[in-house]
């Protein structure tokens, strides 16, 4: 009686105790990988900023300046980056304007994942008309000039930061159901998959319980790669005027705004592109770094 | 990456001198193979993708509000003479009619006539085309002329002085947003340096305009290619072909130039194909910011005038290209690998 009991616990511990520093050493080695840490520290900085800073400290409001505190320069007191040719405050307005950025790629590359991450598991694993009718749809957003899309859905529904999400996503809609699909078709003949469906698991709880969870970490480095090219795009939007409406403030705005006094006063151009800039080389380095400690490509 | 590439190997390197002997006996291998059928195939294919495109264009242009009537005659007209400029464009026949006579039109190789213009699409396509061409090929070349030897000196010492700079300066040029290379460019060149103007002057064309555009379009793809290179190289050179080779006694330059980087330019040029849609996507900006009077510049005032011929126009020179591309990319991926041709699978 003694026996079963001794070998039914003592397997236990050893595994648990394997499992624990496993995780643990796991954790550890990603804080230890400076590709990963760094961006991810800058953009975790960045957020912070942008999105609780202003609720801590006072901050100018982004709109709405004096026009007699119009062109202030660099390090004026007050107003650390100046004020713009209508007096409003650069720094609240970069704040501002990344909530718009930030806001604007999560929501977009949170549509694709979900919808085009479920288009393209479908299409992969049923195959047959489903996979072709799809991957012909998908050729045709491919083929499509996706500006003329973009403008035209944010020209038709108006002008406003929920229509620029919508037009995005449908870029990034075609674009994650291609990885999915293809993620997806390599996983379909694996042994675990063939295993599952021969012991008849239902088609719905393959997908949901082996192939989601092991695209994962292809679909998470590709948002991220995503992400940096939505905020570009998002920023060329406003640059073509088809962007966010007009008093509130975005980086790409702030930056095609500032393009008239290029000669005159660079900084209204340079500011708000170092902000652009580290951000989208910081979500590239963070995407990159799991890509690889994930090994997937 | 693995299977038979020694076999494969010493047949290419030994033709190597006769460089288009060898694309000639492409060619014939080529025409005589089922590769024209599959040519055949692919070629239908596109078909129902291009009319896709245009049938969507068509849908979308539809759903804006305002047509090309109000956009020709302004906010001062009154309502009869937009009533009467929209029954002279035929504007207010159905959605379905109009498709339809503009697909007919299509397939007797008329493009119809822009609502804006009142002239021919294809003479204003023809007008336009040129630029962008230009644009593109310029930008391309740049690619080329910095991002191959880039590529070779980095994977010559990896984790060196030159590799590790290259490496910073791709992720750099990956990461920065075309309107603001665009900007910086004009800054520097246009206004503190004065090398080149910051606008281009006349219809375009000039190569002096054409320079700080094309810039801009090519350090992201620089970028792009060095890294793409790079790791292709380095893993070409843990091929045995390559060992082979360091072993005889040749440098790692050359296996590296000679060698490796032919069985590279596999890889190469399909990723230039699946570039070239976001380049052709990037022309739109750039030719906006530096006044350039190509195709991109002309499809944004287009749908600004609602002039749906016009657009249709330009879209479907935009999707035939990328379509086309695509095509010629895996036809050219099939004809210098003989592994695919001969239908082995490729890891």
């Amino acid at each position: 009686m003694a026996v079963p009991v001794a070998d039914a616990l003592s397997p236990a511990p050893p595994a648990g105790d394997v499992a624990a520093p496993g995780r643990r050493s796991r954790t550890r080695g990603l804080l230890r990988t400076p590709e990963i840490t760094i961006p991810a520290a800058v953009l975790l900085l960045l957020l912070f900023f942008c999105f609780v800073w202003p609720h801590i400290y006072p901050v100018p409001p982004p709109t709405g300046g004096s026009i007699l505190d119009s062109g202030l320069p660099m390090w004026s007191p007050g107003h650390i980056f100046g004020t713009d040719n209508v007096g409003n405050d650069i720094m609240s307005r970069i704040l501002y304007g990344g909530q718009v950025s930030f806001e604007v790629a999560a929501a977009v590359q949170a549509i694709g994942l979900v919808i085009g991450g479920a288009l393209g598991v479908i299409a992969g694993y049923f195959g047959g008309p489903v996979d072709s009718v799809l991957m012909r749809v998908l050729d045709v957003f491919i083929a499509f000039p996706s500006l003329v899309l973009i403008l035209a859905i944010v020209d038709s529904l108006g002008q406003s930061e929920l229509n620029v999400i919508y037009a995005l996503a449908a870029f990034s809609i075609p674009a994650f159901a291609r990885v999915s699909r293809a993620a997806t078709l390599r996983l379909r003949d694996q042994p675990f998959v063939v295993a599952a469906r021969l012991s008849s698991v239902k088609s719905w709880r393959i997908i949901s319980g082996h192939l989601v969870p092991n695209m994962m970490p292809q679909l998470l480095t590709f948002s991220l790669l995503g992400a940096a090219v939505v905020i570009i795009l998002e920023g060329a939007l406003d640059f073509l005027g088809y962007g966010i409406p007009d008093p509130a403030p975005s980086w790409g705005k702030m930056i095609a705004n500032g393009q008239t006094m290029l000669s005159v006063r660079p900084s209204l151009v340079i500011v708000p592109s170092i902000f652009l800039f580290v951000t989208v080389i910081c979500l590239n380095l963070l995407g990159d770094g799991l890509r690889a400690r994930w090994e997937v490509r | 990456m693995s299977t038979s590439v020694t076999a494969g190997e010493p047949g290419t390197s030994s033709a190597e001198p006769s460089r288009p002997g060898g694309g000639a006996a492409a060619g014939r291998r080529l025409a005589g193979s089922p590769a024209l059928r599959v040519i055949g195939r692919r070629l239908l294919i596109t078909i129902p993708v291009l009319w896709g495109v245009t049938f969507l264009t068509f849908l979308v242009l539809n759903a804006l509000p305002g047509d090309a009537a109000t956009a020709l005659l302004g906010a001062n007209a009154t309502p009869a003479e937009i009533r009467a400029e929209t029954i002279k464009l035929h504007l207010n026949e159905s959605i379905w009619v109009r498709y339809w006579d503009w697909l007919v039109g299509l397939l007797h190789g008329n493009l119809g006539t822009s609502l804006y213009y009142n002239q021919p699409v294809t003479s204003i396509l023809g007008q336009r085309i040129p630029v962008t061409l230009e644009l593109v090929v310029y930008a391309l070349v740049i690619t080329f002329v910095i991002s191959v030897p880039l590529a070779i000196l980095s994977a010559r010492k990896p984790r060196g002085a030159v590799d590790r700079t290259s490496m910073v300066f791709s992720m750099a040029s990956l990461s920065v947003a075309p309107y603001v290379l665009a900007l910086l460019l004009i800054l520097v060149f246009a206004v503190n340096l004065q090398w080149f103007p910051a606008l281009a002057s006349g219809t375009g064309g000039d190569i002096r305009d054409l320079t700080l555009p094309a810039i801009t379009l090519a350090i992201p793809l620089i970028g792009f290619y060095v890294r793409f290179l790079r790791a292709d190289l380095l893993e070409q050179m843990s091929e045995e072909y390559t060992v082979t080779a360091l072993a005889k006694g040749l440098s790692r330059w050359k296996v590296l130039s000679r060698h490796a980087l032919r069985n590279s330019f596999i890889g190469l040029i399909t990723v230039i194909g699946l570039n070239l849609a976001t380049l052709i996507g990037a022309t739109v900006i750039v030719e906006q910011i530096f006044g350039l009077s190509g195709i991109g510049y002309e499809l944004l005032r287009a749908i600004n005038n609602r002039d749906v011929p016009l657009v249709e126009g330009i879209v479907l020179v935009f999707a035939t290209i990328v379509v086309l591309a695509n095509l010629a990319t895996d036809l050219t991926y099939d004809a210098l690998d003989p592994r695919i041709r001969h239908g082995r699978s490729r890891s």
